[in-house]
């Protein structure tokens, strides 16, 4: 399976998906126009990789600064696809990342934390 | 027109906006626009918290915009998007906080599912605009909205009290649209 690897934008995240690796990555801004054609390929991607893939863990961290409501929804999706594999037995860990001063990206974390059930969702604080 | 600009100057500064768009909007001018206001808050030292809240009411109301004004160019690109036209003002109130309106012309059968909408919202207080938002956030997107159909719930978590906002005919087939939400 190819690697999955999206440039930033201003308004983008940079989406580095590497299988050979085992590293999932999301960084950066979320508010592009149309958030079903940025991130529609990605999920292409990962429903691939969830038939091809025999590895039981996935660890994705996720640093995102700002990020709109339709990017918002677009994340809901994706920990529900990634909560019903955690169901289906796969030891999935989300890495909810935040500078210790983006109160709102905490409390977005948070949201998104109460909103799982099956996955490992970490809220990992950082500084400068 | 050379002697007006001299009025609207002196009436922004009494109404306190920072800033003032009218014209097409495009998705380029959302990111310069919310970068803009991004950087200037940050430069005075405002905190974190507040420059991310009135980012996000800014990029909410434009994207608004770009998705819903009737007013709009057909572009020749259907990549690129269409280019829309809508006002937008950043201001501030005399108490210190941050405004953001927006206005645009709206397509006027619209009119009546975005009144619900917003009233309803005006009518909740946090916990049940949190359990609102998650609810939908869950559920399908609106049949006629071009978004997630969040933007309004977002708007209002973040709003210091209710949203303002008004729609007045301008035809039989269009409204002109405005909101006022005051970050907290």
């Amino acid at each position: 399976m190819t690697r999955y690897s999206v440039q930033a934008t201003k308004s983008s995240p940079r989406i580095d998906f590497d299988p050979k690796r085992m590293s999932f990555e999301i960084k950066g801004e979320s508010y592009p126009e149309n958030c079903w054609a940025f991130y529609g390929p990605m999920f292409d991607w990962l429903e691939e990789f969830f038939v091809k893939s025999n590895g039981d863990r996935l660890e994705i961290d996720m640093e995102i600064l700002y990020f709109n409501s339709s990017s918002s929804k677009t994340f809901m999706d994706l920990f529900d696809l990634l909560d019903e594999h955690a169901d289906k037995g796969k030891n999935i860990v989300v890495n909810w990342r935040y500078h210790e001063e983006n109160e709102s990206a905490m409390e977005c974390g948070e949201e998104f934390m109460e909103d799982v059930s099956n996955l490992k969702f970490n809220l990992i604080e950082f500084t400068d | 027109m050379a002697d007006s600009l001299f009025r609207y100057y002196e009436e922004m500064q009494r109404e306190g906006v920072i800033l003032y768009f009218n014209g097409p909007v495009s998705q380029g001018v959302v990111e310069s626009i919310a970068d803009l206001m991004r950087n200037k808050m940050s430069a005075e030292e405002a905190g974190m918290g507040s420059v991310q809240r009135v980012f996000s009411i800014l990029v909410e109301q434009m994207q608004n915009i770009v998705r819903y004004s009737s007013e709009r160019e057909a572009s020749s690109d259907a990549l690129q998007g269409g280019m829309a036209y809508g006002q937008v003002v950043v201001g501030r109130e005399m108490d210190g906080r941050v405004f953001v309106a927006c206005g645009n012309r709206i397509s006027a059968e619209d009119c009546g599912e975005l009144t619900s909408h917003i009233e309803r919202l005006r009518r909740m207080n946090p916990e049940e605009l949190k359990a609102y938002y998650r609810e939908r956030r869950r559920s399908g997107a609106p049949e006629n909205s071009k978004g997630a159909g969040l933007g309004f719930v977002e708007m209002a978590r973040k709003s210091a009290r209710p949203m303002d906002y008004d729609i007045r005919p301008l035809d039989c087939d269009t409204s002109f649209f405005s909101m006022k939400v005051v970050a907290q």
